[in-house]
């Protein structure tokens, strides 16, 4: 007992000296952190390399990288922020909520006019609040709908599904099918919600954002899910959509047991690392009517104040991430799409790419910059499964509403 | 009093880590309780009771109230009852016992998240080798899992929590067990006691004060279980499977409200502090008679 208590208190002691000695944005000027989120298995290596050949070119500058999973990146840097910890530079999702609580540089004041007017117009938009630009739009990606041939010749299917009727009819073929083999493979666990859900929304038309205000419980949204619960009533998806995540559907579509899926850029490379014997095809979302509309990603840089004292650094450092042969090689490395109009420039023609550039001129994003949509998110998150269990779509709408409006005051 | 002023420098390091450790991060729990937290914890100023009045507004309280208690009175009621038994067992001589007593160490020792992800693998719908076990019995229809829905996952939840907590209580047990002197219960049989009298007023008794640590412990320990849910119940939908501890996570990583779930915390705090109290006095388990 004793020595378990001995254990036990010489634990605790780690942890507070490990506390101590960990974090904080470095010591002298030139010392800088940098977070990111592991997009794959090259991520590191990648950041790892760009950092040595910048602390050569740039003698006196150190920068020292950290890596995060997906799952924990918002965690970490809650944490950090909270405990006046924040990297010097982020690489995230969503910039509005640090940009409202006024931790951020202004773009302006961390890039050379040269990076800035390279962006991309359309993401650089994206990437400020009422006019001024807060982020750099580092990658992006779209959507596009995944069909697996040989469940789709089994089940008599000619052609990919264009309208949500079709969608419907084919899901339901294949999961007729039996043996353990189902339509449309349909994520709405909490992982990422948002995006499947957004999916059916946008394809009715609806939109998350109006004038500035978050709107959810709109007539289209509301169409767009309760499609969705059709899907799931009339046996065309997996069974419990409700509680599936995507990382571990997706893996049943590469496994061959699923008819379509939504998948992403990243996702061709998945399927040969993991079962290149797959047969399978891509085709844009089906929609209400069948005009087309994909759901948007981007992920930003953004560079956090601290004290101040880093701007020069950082300043180096963004223009070195946006210099366009180290930028080009980041964004092949991941198999995303360029954000930037020289990057875009070297990458036309890249028949990786060649679907989904397709499908950017009708692609809508998250509204991120709307403050309160971090809370949306978590409240789609949470709720929208609910409605694959059977509850009504209009009061999971609703509820999913109050609580974005309870964030926007 | 000079002995006690005396004995403080070597105390010194002790009280350090138990106020850094144990007391600030408390107190300052209860003072962000009170304050407008932004999602990014910049302090906007007091909120007077408002995460208290937000907390109690949730419509989904009382039920994860209710789920709260179901799963500290399940858990740990089975955990004991199992324990019991188990010690008892052990207790016995038995070619090979040091191996089961040593077997029996593993679910402790084990990391919760770990085994929580075991069985969460095994319970997939596609994949999972327990799922596929329940369908070829018949006690499960294919294609779904037990972990999706709220009430099945739950209670496998629970199972888990009981698995993992048995293990400690159980080595409680034995450790009482081997404090109760052998003339006693001989004693017990000379005077005509069968064993299951000789248990019911020699050997429970004695093992009071055992079980009521291990059951205080493991109140503390379920009710503040955070992983098994997380990993088991995480990707529902809703908060039908939800706990306190758990919502309170919820609050903070979907719905970024650092001060509401530092409201429930503290209002989590309270309940534990009744519950121990409320159980102290009613079993008074540490009577000696």
């Amino acid at each position: 007992m004793r020595l378990r208590r001995l254990l036990r208190a010489s634990a605790a002691v780690l942890v507070l000296v490990a506390a101590a000695c960990g974090g904080g944005s470095g010591g002298g000027t030139g010392d800088i952190t940098l977070l990111v989120p592991s997009y794959s298995d090259h991520t590191k290596p990648y950041w790892t390399d760009l950092i040595s050949r910048f602390e050569r070119a740039n003698p006196g500058s150190h920068v020292r990288l950290e890596v995060q999973s997906w799952d924990d990146i918002n965690d970490v840097v809650r944490t950090r922020v909270q405990g006046g910890q924040a990297p010097d530079i982020l690489n995230i999702d969503a910039f509005a909520a640090f940009a409202k609580d006024d931790l951020l540089y202004r773009a302006d004041e961390v890039a050379s006019p040269a990076t800035l007017t390279d962006l991309q117009d359309g993401f650089r938009a994206n990437a400020g609040i009422d006019g001024t630009q807060y982020a750099f739009p580092l990658i992006a990606s779209t959507r596009t709908l995944f069909y697996n041939r040989d469940l789709f010749a089994r089940a008599g299917i000619a052609a990919p599904p264009k309208t949500w009727a079709d969608l419907l009819a084919d899901g339901k073929k294949i999961s007729a099918l039996g043996g353990g083999v189902y339509g449309y493979g349909m994520p709405l666990g909490r992982e990422e919600a948002q995006a499947e859900t957004s999916i059916w929304t946008f394809g009715a038309g609806g939109d998350w954002v109006r004038d500035g205000k978050i709107t959810v419980d709109t007539p289209e949204n509301l169409a767009g899910v309760r499609q969705l619960q059709t899907m799931v009533r009339e046996n065309a998806t997996q069974p419990d959509p409700g509680a599936t995540n995507r990382t571990p559907l997706l893996n049943v579509f590469i496994q061959g047991k699923l008819g379509m899926i939504e998948g992403l850029v990243v996702t061709p490379g998945q399927i040969r690392a993991k079962n290149p014997a797959l047969r399978w095809g891509t085709a844009p979302i089906p929609t209400r009517d069948g005009r087309p509309v994909t759901l948007g990603v981007a992920d930003h840089l953004m560079a956090f104040r601290n004290d101040g004292s880093q701007q020069a650094t950082v300043r180096k450092f963004v223009d070195f991430v946006y210099d366009r042969d180290n930028y080009v090689r980041f964004v092949r490395t991941e198999g995303f799409i360029p954000t930037t109009k020289s990057g875009a420039g070297a990458m036309t023609g890249d028949p990786r790419l060649a679907d989904f550039l397709a499908t950017l001129p009708n692609a809508k994003f998250y509204p991120s910059t709307n403050t309160a949509w971090s809370a949306t998110q978590g409240a789609i998150q949470s709720l929208i499964g609910q409605v694959a269990q059977g509850k009504e779509p209009a009061a999971v709408l609703a509820e999913i509403q109050r609580r974005a409006d309870d964030a926007s005051r | 009093m000079r002995r006690s002023l005396a004995a403080l420098p070597c105390l010194a390091p002790c009280l350090g880590l138990i106020g850094g450790v144990v007391l600030f991060p408390a107190g300052y729990m209860v003072y962000t309780s009170f304050r407008r937290i932004s999602e990014f914890g910049v302090d906007t100023g007091p909120a007077g009771l408002g995460n208290f009045v937000a907390v109690f507004g949730r419509a989904e309280l009382p039920r994860v109230l209710a789920n709260t208690a179901v799963w500290v009175a399940g858990v740990v009621g089975l955990t004991l009852v199992l324990s019991l038994a188990l010690g008892q067992f052990l207790h016995q001589r038995f070619p090979g016992r040091r191996a089961v007593r040593l077997a029996l160490v593993v679910p402790w020792a084990a990391s919760v998240v770990m085994t929580s992800t075991v069985f969460v693998y095994g319970l997939d719908p596609f994949y999972g080798i327990i799922t596929h076990a329940l369908v070829d019995v018949g006690l499960a229809d294919p294609g779904t899992g037990p972990l999706k829905t709220p009430l099945s996952a739950f209670l496998w939840a629970m199972g888990v929590g009981v698995f993992v907590s048995v293990p400690f209580t159980t080595y409680v047990v034995l450790a009482g067990l081997a404090t109760i002197p052998r003339d006693i219960l001989e004693a017990a049989t000379m005077d005509g006691a069968g064993r299951l009298a000789a248990y019911r007023s020699v050997v429970f008794p004695m093992l009071r004060p055992a079980l009521a640590v291990a059951a205080i412990i493991n109140v503390i320990n379920v009710f503040n279980s955070l992983p098994i849910l997380r990993t088991m119940t995480g990707a529902l939908p809703g908060y039908d499977a939800d706990t306190t501890t758990s919502l309170t996570f919820k609050l903070i990583q979907a719905d970024r409200q650092v001060d509401t779930a530092s409201a429930l915390s503290v209002v989590n705090f309270l309940v534990i502090a009744a519950v121990i109290a409320g159980y102290l006095r009613v079993a008074r388990p540490m009577r000696e008679d």
